[in-house]
């Protein structure tokens, strides 16, 4: 948002608060509380021009001047809240803005739908829990964890029922992954249109999981030599089932029950869910209940129908479980303009269903030359990772990209090249290059270079 | 307590016994049980996994057949997993017409967003493609698993297996590939052959190789910019007059978790499928419009049309929205939680 756009808001409130014959001013500064910074201001100034000295304490308090210095803010010099006045906490009423937001015509209901994570707004690698992108094919179901069970059968030599308590007795495991859906960026196989970060790369969130290891559970059941495949299947209304190499299975794919140190949320599987690192989203099945060995795939639905890439030709690909290199730079971005020319931080996200990100290169011209962008903080594999490039902005546009290796020597491709290979019809795994267009005024637009 | 019993053995045999039971057997309390630090000190059985070797830890019950056979609900290609049973194309018409055509279309040509079940044979390598069963599913296996576990949407897992059957003989009648007198069973089921069955081939990513070029990558000149549509993102919470402020226009702000009403709760499992987007003529949560007329009938008609189910107009209204798992409780609450929001 320009500074204009901020003016001609703030005015326009004002301008109707003054059409009311006596504002009740509690219920002005409620209300300018729910605004953003820039609005409230505005509002307040309007406010106080229109009330004159005349403020009650809680408007001034509120308002732009009070709490800056020299004065001595409001929150300074009365009391807060008591401990456990919410046992559960919940972040400042300053950033209710930081939400999962979906798009509502992709699909017909929200019961069976998906909502984007606000990467815009989130610092270093791990998405706060109430934030996670949801995916749900028949909504979210509320289990009662001392009723849940999971059974492992099929071409085993014990087939075995667990408990919620005796599948945590096993060895446990925390490990940092991605999650992502497939269909992340799926909307722009064909152009452009989505005006923003959270709806163009949110479906990708990353958390610490911790469970245990599906080898050691395999392990316990005794997964006989013709078992080649794994069917993984949830408690849901869809019972949403895929289908899961051994090879994978035996390598690192968790059950787990735990996400960034409590249990899961019921969005994310409650009680005990798959994760298959690296993997596409939907192979990671939530509110697992089953996992049946097989010598076969069993081409459910969600590994027919859906989740497979329809190409140029007709033909589709099946079991396109990798997620491939990918990386967005989140600021700037349409919902991070920048304001004035001067030093910011490109910074973003980049991951690799392969392993480790290796390398972000980012270019201010569309792609003609880059620039090697440093990792930050930690960098571990199907993991996101972090990476910033200080600048001077000199206040003129930009084309602004990055372009992610990861440790296969494996380079984010350019939507020219995933497109001359794959049409447009594929809807799943677009991991493209992306370009931002960063105007004069520091606006920030998703715009494409085909 | 009681980490790793030493005799692995020992459970296997119990099978379902209790765990307390099982340390009775073993002849030890919570308290006395002997604590090994790691499985293999209690030299338990070695089990062999693609050669790599795995101590037991012999935690967990023995799943009994039962208890497999009531979630073991997975169809393969090959037909392993069919039950007995057998559906004709004349029942499933009936059974589709009442629990699917609301949302799949009456010929599958799919209402509004969901899902189109028929047509679009020769389309996957047009402009628009139109993946249906008949042009696009590789095995008539997936149609009829994901109907016996997902299907009729807001009543999964109802269905008895002989409607399974009839109504994936109707979908499969109305994609044209099998007959208005065919009857199909598990003896008929490997015979069915779907178009599309060699449209598919296994993942061979990567499939792109970019050089990692650092400069005088592309001509400047060449670049062509395409601009985003507008208007069609949510983009209320970052742009004045913004579109669809869905997000903001619901419940709270996101934060707060918000006491919902029971009559809400069944609503939004129950009723919200169709209520929430009037598919079939369902009158819309919300819309005073839709409701109007309703809200003058008398409230205990009302709640015998939810409960008993109604012919209406404009559309069906199955009996407790097909949710016969909902007590006349329930839906009486959802139904208050409507009449409330539309006034």
């Amino acid at each position: 948002m320009s500074d204009s756009d901020n003016k001609s808001m703030s005015q326009g409130s004002a301008g109707e608060a003054r059409n009311k014959a006596m504002p009740d001013l509690k219920t002005l500064a409620i209300e300018a509380q729910s605004m953003k910074a820039g609005d409230r201001r505005g509002f307040l100034k309007g406010l106080l021009a229109m009330t004159g000295a005349a403020a009650t304490g809680q408007v001034a308090a509120a308002a732009s001047q009070a709490n800056l210095p020299p004065q001595i803010p409001s929150w300074t010099k009365s009391l807060g809240r008591g401990v456990v006045s919410k046992p559960y906490g919940t972040p400042s009423v300053y950033e209710k803005d930081v939400i999962r937001r979906t798009v509502p015509w992709l699909t017909a209901e929200s019961i069976s739908s998906i909502s984007m994570s606000p990467l815009h707004e989130l610092k270093g690698l791990i998405t706060p829990n109430g934030l996670v992108f949801e995916r749900y094919h028949a909504g979210v179901p509320e289990i009662d964890p001392e009723q849940h069970r999971l059974i492992i059968h099929g071409l085993v030599e014990r087939p075995l029922i667990f408990t919620m308590e005796e599948l945590q007795r096993f060895p446990s495991v925390s490990e940092i992954k991605f999650i992502e859906c497939p269909a992340n960026g799926g909307m722009e196989w064909k152009g452009p249109q989505m005006e923003g970060l959270q709806f163009t790369h949110g479906m990708l969130s990353c958390c610490e999981w911790t469970g245990v290891r599906l080898s050691t559970l395999l392990a316990e059941v005794g997964v006989k030599p013709e078992g080649k495949w794994v069917l993984a299947e949830g408690a849901d209304g869809a019972a949403m089932a895929r289908s899961i190499p051994i090879e994978k299975a035996l390598d690192d794919t968790l059950v787990v029950y735990a996400q960034n140190g409590e249990a899961l949320r019921p969005e994310q599987g409650y009680p005990v869910r798959l994760l298959n690192p690296g993997w596409e989203g939907n192979t990671s099945v939530k509110w697992l209940r089953r996992l049946e060995i097989g010598d076969q795939p069993w081409h459910m639905r969600e590994e027919t129908s859906k989740y497979t890439d329809l190409m140029a030709d007709g033909r589709a690909r099946k079991f396109t479980f990798v997620q491939e290199c990918n990386s967005v730079i989140t600021s700037p971005c349409p919902e991070k303009p920048w304001q004035n020319a001067g030093w910011y931080e490109v910074e973003g996200l980049a991951w690799s269903g392969r392993g480790t990100i290796k390398a972000v290169d980012i270019s201010f011209d569309g792609g003609v030359n880059w620039v090697n962008a440093p990792l930050k903080g930690m960098v571990t594999s199907k993991s996101l990772s972090r990476f910033g490039y200080r600048f001077k902005w000199q206040g003129g546009p930009l084309l602004l990209q990055s372009r992610a290796v990861d440790e296969t020597g494996y380079v984010q491709p350019t939507l020219r090249q995933l497109r001359e290979q794959r049409g447009v019809n594929s809807i799943y795994h677009k991991n493209a290059i992306h370009t931002w267009r960063v105007e004069a005024d520091g606006s920030v637009r998703n715009v494409q270079i085909p | 307590m009681f980490r790793f019993l030493d005799s692995v053995a020992v459970t296997r045999v119990v099978g379902a016994m209790t765990l307390a039971a099982v340390m009775a057997l073993a002849g030890c309390s919570d308290k006395t049980a002997s604590v090994e630090t790691t499985p293999s000190t209690a030299q338990p059985a070695k089990n062999s996994v693609n050669n790599v070797e795995h101590a037991l830890f012999g935690i967990g019950e023995a799943a009994t057949p039962a208890q497999i056979a009531g979630w073991d609900i997975d169809v393969r290609p090959d037909g392993l997993g069919l039950p007995e049973g057998e559906g004709s194309v004349e029942d499933g018409e009936m059974l589709y017409e009442d629990k699917c055509a609301s949302c799949h279309g009456t010929f599958g040509e799919g209402e509004g967003r969901w899902p189109k079940l028929a047509g679009g044979v020769g389309t996957l390598s047009q402009e628009r493609p139109d993946k249906t069963v008949g042009s696009y599913w590789p095995y008539a296996s997936t149609l009829w698993d994901y109907i016996r576990r997902a299907m009729p949407f807001p009543a999964p897992q109802s269905l008895p297996v002989d409607e399974v059957y009839a109504i994936t003989a109707y979908v499969l009648n109305l994609n044209d590939l099998v007959d208005d007198d065919f009857v199909l069973s598990r003896d008929n089921f490997s015979a069915i052959e779907m178009p599309n069955k060699d449209g598919f081939f296994v993942d061979d990513r990567p499939d792109v190789k970019n050089p990692r070029c650092l400069s005088d990558c592309i001509d400047p000149a060449t670049i062509k910019i395409v601009e985003t549509i507008a208007g069609i993102t949510p983009t209320a919470h970052i742009k004045e007059g913004g579109t669809d402020a869905r997000a903001y226009s619901e419940e709270g702000d996101g934060h707060e978790s918000g006491e919902d009403s029971v009559g809400k709760n069944i609503h939004d499992s129950a009723c919200k499928v169709c209520h929430g987007s009037g598919v079939a003529g369902a009158p819309v949560t919300g819309n005073s419009d839709d409701w109007q007329e309703r809200i003058k009938q008398d409230k205990t008609l009302i709640y015998q049309h939810a409960i008993e189910g109604f012919q209406g107009d404009s559309g069906v209204m199955p009996a407790k929205g097909g949710q016969a798992q909902l007590d006349d409780v329930a839906v009486k609450a959802a139904v208050d939680y409507m009449l409330e929001t539309s006034r």
